[in-house]
């Protein structure tokens, strides 16, 4: 896979509002080997090689792309990562390896944390089919490989905390309203209190930043696949109908000034020079806001989400084609938007 | 994710993997606890995994196990951990394909004992042979 094509690769299909993508993680080890934070680099390597040539026998992966960490540069690796296709963790590692199908939905991580960790990631709310797919790729991959599994403590890991099914299920949610609002932290302490974690954009010890949300299980042992989907599920119907609430109240109660954050936000992306990709996230996110409320046309959240996207500072130096340091990267992100806003109509009243 | 605990000027320092620290709840202080029962601060290490050598100080260390086996060396000590930031402490979900609960391998075993004595008595033995091999891997198994 060249990173060209994932750069010209399209962000997603699918461009609901609120959930942005639906996605599964199944931690799998080899039984026998030890597990990569702790085996030799000799022991990774053969872990690596026999878990590729098992996962090209797989007929969702047969075609997909087998990226070698170690043999990447640097920036190819930090995109990877802007796109969720692999962890923060696995990209520092050099004796890591992804593949990756074709159509980038079945992301399998090799020598992360564990072995494997197979992951299947779909734009907008579609937890079944997305655990559907999930649940054949791990049977396929159990019929090549043998996995570590304990009678009683179910699939082993390497950290207790996914021990069990190994299940990590999450959504990534974009919750303007309950930010503006101020009720984000009543809500992060319920989901909490309830075993589900909230996380930042890029998962694990990252910002928030655009309002963007990962909200996953955080118990895996002790309850069924089945348990932990429906968990989740429901809560993300609850924030989904929540945070609706919180935009009408907003749109509602404030009126013209709510109208005109939105404008502004627009505003400044259309005539800024530098702006740093946090501060780019959260204008944009407004816009995306503004999209769900009719206060600018539906069509254009996928162009919202793209530009999110290609705000990213890996993107941004990867189009640049050169690593760029931080002023040079805010410039270029400012050119980029302001040029892609240009043509943009102006945010109206909302109709929702 | 790295603490540490002062209790009458004595120091406790914890390592834990940030979703360990999160669940277990970084301020609570059985984790210090847990960490004690692990290894206690300056000692040798207490236990090791014959499969792998990881010690319970490399775990104090990392957060993080060196094998599948070590579930079993380090069981006791990891109850405490899971009853803290799992559910319940036992697997309802998924099996791999081809599992077969433990009972189950132990019926087999019996069983196939019994076929390889009736083999032998007939001196089939290349049935005796095969028997012998599978009596083997489910004796390694339930070990």
């Amino acid at each position: 896979m060249s990173i060209d094509e994932i750069l010209t690769s399209e962000v997603s299909e699918e461009h609901q509002p609120i959930v942005l993508s639906t996605r599964i993680r199944l931690a799998r080890n080899l039984d026998g080997q030890p597990f990569p934070g702790w085996a030799k680099a000799p022991q990774r390597k053969e872990v690596a090689d026999l878990c590729v040539d098992a996962l090209h026998q797989l007929q969702r992966l047969r075609k997909g792309h087998v990226l070698r960490m170690g043999d990447l540069p640097d920036l190819e690796r930090a995109v990877l990562v802007e796109r969720h296709l692999v962890s923060k963790e696995l990209a520092a590692g050099k004796s890591g390896a992804a593949v990756i199908s074709r159509d980038q939905t079945v992301s399998v991580m090799i020598n992360e944390e564990d072995h494997l960790r197979v992951q299947v990631l779909r734009p907008g709310w579609h937890l079944r089919g997305t655990w559907n797919l999930a649940e054949q790729l791990d049977d396929a991959i159990g019929a090549y490989l043998k996995i570590a599994f304990h009678e009683r403590l179910g699939y082993l890991t390497a950290c207790p905390t996914n021990v069990g099914t190994g299940l990590r299920a999450s959504a990534m949610v974009h919750l303007p309203g309950l930010c503006m609002a101020g009720h984000m932290e009543k809500v992060t302490r319920a989901l909490s209190q309830d075993g589900l974690a909230v996380r930042g954009w890029l998962g694990e010890g990252t910002e928030a930043a655009g309002n963007i949300f990962q909200i996953s299980n955080q118990q895996t042992l002790g309850l069924s696949e089945e348990a932990i989907l429906h968990h989740l599920s429901t809560w993300i119907k609850n924030l989904v109908e929540q945070e609706w609430n919180a935009r009408r109240k907003l749109a509602l109660d404030e009126g013209e000034k709510f109208i005109d954050r939105l404008a502004r936000s627009l505003g400044v992306l259309r005539s800024a020079r530098l702006l740093t990709s946090a501060e780019a996230m959260n204008l944009l996110s407004h816009l995306r806001l503004a999209c769900d409320l009719g206060c600018l046309p539906e069509v254009l959240r996928a162009q919202v989400d793209r530009l999110m996207i290609e705000g990213q500072p890996a993107h941004i130096q990867a189009k640049a084609g050169e690593a760029l340091d931080s002023n040079g990267r805010d410039a270029r992100r400012a050119k980029a938007l302001r040029e892609a806003l240009r043509d943009f109509p102006e945010i109206t009243e909302p109709t929702v | 994710m790295h603490l540490s605990q002062v209790i009458h000027g004595k120091v406790t320092k914890v390592h834990l993997c940030e979703s360990c620290a999160q669940k277990g709840g970084a301020s609570d202080p059985s984790i210090f606890q847990l960490a004690e029962a692990l290894a206690a601060p300056h000692s040798e290490p207490k236990v090791v995994c014959p499969k792998c050598g990881f010690t319970d100080q490399d775990f104090r260390k990392k957060g993080r196990l060196g094998c599948a086996s070590c579930w079993e060396v380090f069981g006791d000590s990891l109850q405490l951990l899971l009853a803290k930031v799992q559910f319940q402490p036992v697997h309802v979900g998924r099996t791999p394909p081809g599992f077969l609960p433990l009972e189950r391998w132990r019926q087999r075993l019996e069983a196939a004992r019994l076929e390889m004595s009736k083999a032998v008595a007939k001196e089939d033995y290349e049935v005796a042979a095969r028997l012998r091999d599978e009596i083997t891997e489910l004796e390694a198994r339930l070990k």
